[in-house]
């Protein structure tokens, strides 16, 4: 009777090709080393805890498929997470058409919002820790609109060029560039009050 | 070009995404505009701020529950790539047997529908229908009983029988 691989101790490359040759229990390592991984970068876009569950498990069935496809061209993580990203993006696009997206809506009624507002001065914190610090930003993050939390996402930790954004949202590289502009001005901005709040600034 | 242009340029730059002639004239507007030069360092510190700050999550249900909803995920969804690939069982035996004797049950239909048709005076026997002629052509009489099913036809070859010559009336 042939051993059982250890696929504990595996490299990714061989999971990889053992799951292509259909060994569901080599695809279960995988998900078990990356679920975390694609939990996170889901929940960053939508900021709901059900829906990011429910996309990275989407996204794993979906990378099941389309194994055939990937040649190791990026890591297998990262593309993953390229998965699980556009499955974001249509749910976002799906939601956007089920309701009316309220900076549209501003934008409409007053012109554009990035005009209104000035970039605040945040200096990187000495004696911040950098957890306290990554939570600070998580939190400013989770009160930008959808898309400008989506922009800034896919540009700061998914590493996206404009180009790619564009091509994902299905947008201009010129409004890209404007929404990025804008959720780092809010993001600034939020986290210059949270700091004061916190005394951790003057 | 305009401030807001302006400002979207520089963090174009900032982005590593200027290149070229543009971004060296950027760059030499830079020295010499110090409004410029504290938007580029804001925009640095910001994006210094963000890289690598996306807080670390764990999933929150159990891994085996997680693996679980995964699996049976992809076990319907392969049941159901096998049963659209090929067609049912039922449409299989409908395929081999069904349609064939349709076709043979449709061809005897013909055949059989054929036979009952009459040669050649555009006249069909069926139904409950009488024929009758008038007493100046006896010479040709038809009658046609449903009740019995049985149709007589007497016909005397002494006349001339023209189509156009026979009055039938259909009851």
């Amino acid at each position: 009777m042939p051993e059982e691989p250890a696929y504990s101790s595996a490299e990714e490359p061989q999971l990889v090709e053992w799951a292509k040759s259909g060994d569901m229990q080599a695809f279960e390592e995988l998900v078990a080393r990356y679920r975390d991984r694609i939990y996170v970068r889901a929940y960053s876009i939508m900021r709901n805890e059900d829906l990011a569950v429910d996309l990275s498990q989407n996204a794993w069935v979906k990378a099941w498929q389309r194994l055939e496809q990937f040649h190791g061209e990026a890591s297998f993580p990262t593309w993953l997470s390229r998965i699980v990203t556009n499955l974001c993006l249509d749910e976002l696009r799906r939601q956007k058409r089920a309701r009316m997206d309220s900076i549209e809506a501003m934008e409409e009624a007053t012109g554009p919002v990035e005009n209104r507002m000035e970039l605040e001065t945040v200096d990187p914190i000495e004696g911040l820790g950098r957890e306290e610090l990554r939570e600070r930003i998580d939190a400013a993050l989770a009160k930008l609109s959808d898309k400008h939390r989506t922009v800034i996402v896919l540009y700061e930790f998914e590493q996206f060029e404009y180009r790619e954004i564009a091509e994902k949202m299905g947008t201009s590289i010129g409004t890209v560039m404007s929404r990025l502009f804008y959720a780092r001005k809010r993001m600034a901005s939020l986290l210059k009050e949270t700091l004061k709040r916190d005394g951790l600034i003057e | 070009m305009n401030e807001n242009e302006t400002q979207l340029k520089i963090q174009a730059l900032v982005d590593g995404e200027l290149t070229g002639r543009e971004a060296e004239e950027l760059r030499a507007r830079l020295e010499s505009d110090g409004g410029l030069r504290a938007l580029h360092a804001r925009l640095t510190a910001v994006r210094g701020l963000m890289a690598g700050a996306e807080l670390p999550r764990t999933l929150p249900e159990s891994g085996d529950f997680h693996w679980s909803q995964i699996s049976k995920a992809i076990g319907h969804g392969e049941r159901e790539a096998r049963r659209l690939a090929k067609p049912a069982l039922g449409a299989n035996w409908l395929l081999r047997w069904v349609m064939p004797l349709a076709g043979v049950a449709c061809l005897v239909l013909v055949l059989s529908r054929q036979q009952t048709t009459m040669p050649d005076l555009n006249i069909l026997l069926g139904g409950d229908h009488e024929l009758e002629l008038t007493d100046d052509e006896i010479d040709v009489m038809t009658f046609n009983t449903g009740d019995d099913a049985i149709s007589i036809v007497w016909l005397d070859y002494s006349i001339d029988l023209q189509q156009d010559s026979l009055q039938l009336w259909l009851d």
